[in-house]
């Protein structure tokens, strides 16, 4: 059985640093089933047309996480990409290097970030010398403890979610969701006897950047759903220590805030983050935006039936912990 | 049609103007908006952060409203749509279900999952449909580029709440188009607006805005336009912090998606609330080439 080809047009980043004043785009054209894969028309590029392509890749096969790259603006792995949907959708095939890591040669980028990130959680079962792993048989887990892991197990380090995430392209103070996802696993790990230590740690260090815009678990191959673990470290975190940060204090102030009326009031809401000190800094703003908008500081109309509402809070959202 | 309509906080407070032109294009439109004071505020995300449970409880209560009036759920902001369709998904665990199940039946609130949530994009693109849209343009936008902004929780998780595609979706230019104005293509049009931590690191935060108001510039936007009333916080109220974050001139004016659609129905500015805008509207309403042609 044969299947036709299509002609398919690859734009693709050709730049050598040091060498080249800027990058640009080169436009290879193959003829092509539509479910070649576009790590496959890349090696042809290599090996029949141009041999000075640079790109890495290695299994082919969705499983070693080498050939992430941009593929029409998403991050992808090359190898599990089809040109077919992308010639449909695009009517060309723009192949760039991912993002957020500094571009080495044409797809290939400098990856000491992400591995920078990634060994800062310390990605290692932190074991109670006291009880030592039994060193002839395997630890056991029960079913509900291997479900706690979600998929994060399945991560394959392809830094594909790292290269979509907008809040590791604005500010390095962000780990990243794999390196995110990772410490999730490792706080759920029944093994691991350093999880307080590890959500105290990361509290104050980037966890609160997230912006929970979801496009780590778009870009990610294996489904490990970054952005979800991500909320639900955010989640243990206040349950281990407590609002001890900014995007913590928001969280748990807006969760709060309800409780007058069921909507919310954004003046309360502001105090409640920054502290009445911390509000000086947002009065210019502030002033600027109430000249447009005066209901900022309108209280809001309470809710019929605030009264479920208060029943559920009793219900889900008993008194928290003391702080530190 | 007849839907239960869910403002959500702003377009009841800081952002009427969204309120306003929603509800001149469901005039315009014939859509029956039916409202309950009961609804309360859908957490915005934030709830979901610290307490996700008592986030799907607050969420299924308002479900369980439209539900026991029969009908589906309109809202007009991506967050909140994300929010209540989220609820939706989490309440098919049979454990959540259980947990949350356990908070509202002793108050008599039964949650059935059978409420459909619609964005007003939807509803528009969707149940309404283009041809039905075009037929009470009165002003085409001729001549005005427009940068759709679609915001995060109304695209994704894309496979969880069902949405039309997580970074490649097309409805919202297709309806700028369906009213004569030229939609741009870039990049930034599926992009986070920086809102989530306005409040966390405001540096950050501005310079995420900033770089998506940059990016629909150099495609050559006169204007941006949004269906999510937090992207235009952070977009059109806080431009200013933006453009200091980018360093960087920034003078563009942004729509919630009702208003442009207002406008090429006839609606004045001053239906559609324009002057409550910071950044001023009226250079974008300019380049429309054509007199009304009513």
């Amino acid at each position: 059985m044969s299947e036709s080809t299509v002609a398919v047009s690859f734009d693709v980043y050709r730049f050598q640093p040091g060498k080249d004043a800027a990058p640009r785009y080169q436009r290879y054209t193959l003829d092509l089933t539509p479910h070649t894969p576009v790590l496959t028309g890349l090696l042809r590029i290599r090996d029949e047309v141009d041999p000075s392509l640079g790109l890495r890749y290695s299994c082919r096969s969705a499983i070693c996480g080498s050939c992430a790259m941009q593929i029409n603006s998403k991050s992808r792995l090359a190898c599990e990409t089809q040109v077919g949907p992308e010639m449909a959708r695009h009517g060309r095939i723009v192949v760039e290097p991912m993002r957020n890591q500094p571009v080495m040669r044409d797809l290939v980028v400098d990856q000491t970030p992400f591995w920078r990130e990634y060994s800062k959680i310390e990605p290692h079962l932190k074991l109670d010398p006291r009880r030592p792993m039994p060193a002839d048989r395997p630890t056991p887990m029960t079913p509900v403890e291997v479900e706690r892991f979600k998929e994060t197990p399945r991560c394959i380090a392809c830094a594909a979610c790292y290269s979509a995430c907008p809040a590791a392209e604005a500010d390095p103070a962000f780990p990243g969701p794999m390196a995110l996802a990772k410490l999730y696993r490792f706080a759920v790990d029944p093994r691991d006897t350093a999880h307080q230590e590890r959500l105290l740690r990361i509290q104050p260090n980037g966890l609160w950047l997230c912006l929970r815009c979801h496009l780590c678990t778009e870009a990610c191959p294996k489904d490990v759903r970054p952005s979800e673990r991500i909320r639900d470290l955010k989640e243990m975190a206040i349950a281990a220590q407590g609002a001890t940060e900014l995007g913590s204090k928001h969280a748990y102030g807006f969760k709060e805030n309800l409780k007058g009326a069921g909507q919310i009031n954004e003046m309360k809401l502001v105090r409640a983050t920054f502290g009445l000190t911390g509000m000086v800094g947002q009065i210019g703003q502030g002033i600027r935006v109430w000249r447009k908008k005066p209901e900022i500081m309108k209280k809001p109309r309470k809710i019929e039936g605030m009264e479920e509402l208060d029943q559920i809070y009793a219900a889900l959202d008993p008194p928290p912990k003391e702080g530190p | 049609m007849k839907i239960a309509y869910y403002p959500g906080c702003l377009a009841q407070e800081s952002a009427k103007e969204l309120d306003m032109a929603t509800r001149y294009v469901c005039r315009t439109l014939g859509i029956e908006l039916v409202e309950f004071p009961n609804f309360s505020c859908c957490g915005s995300g934030f709830i979901d952060e610290a307490n996700e449970a008592l986030n799907i409880a607050i969420n299924a209560r308002n479900l369980a409203i439209a539900e026991k009036a029969g009908l589906d759920m309109l809202t007009i902001c991506s967050t909140c749509q994300g929010m209540l369709n989220l609820a939706k998904v989490r309440m098919q665990d049979p454990k959540v279900r259980a947990r949350v199940d356990g908070a509202l039946k002793p108050l008599g609130i039964e949650y059935k999952g059978t409420v459909q949530v619609k964005h007003l994009l939807k509803v528009i693109t969707e149940d309404i449909g283009l041809p039905a849209v075009k037929a009470k343009v009165r002003r085409p936008l001729h001549g005005m580029k427009v940068g759709a902004f679609y915001g995060c929780h109304l695209l994704r998780p894309a496979d969880e709440l069902q949405s039309e595609s997580g970074e490649e979706p097309h409805s919202f230019e297709d309806l700028l188009a369906a009213v004569g104005a030229t939609p741009v293509d870039y990049r930034g049009r599926v992009m986070c607006c920086g809102f989530p931590i306005l409040f966390v690191k405001p540096s950050t935060a501005n310079a995420i805005a900033g770089r998506q108001i940059l990016d629909a510039k150099a495609h050559g936007a006169d204007a941006m336009a949004t269906p999510c009333p937090l992207c235009h916080t952070s977009l059109d109220a806080y431009q200013n912090k933006a453009s200091k974050a980018v360093d960087s001139p920034l003078d563009m004016p942004v729509f919630h998606l009702p208003q442009v659609i207002a406008l090429a129905f006839g609606a004045t500015p001053q239906e559609i609330g324009l002057s409550r805008h910071l950044v001023r509207t009226d250079g974008a309403i300019a380049k429309v080439s054509a007199s009304p042609t009513a």
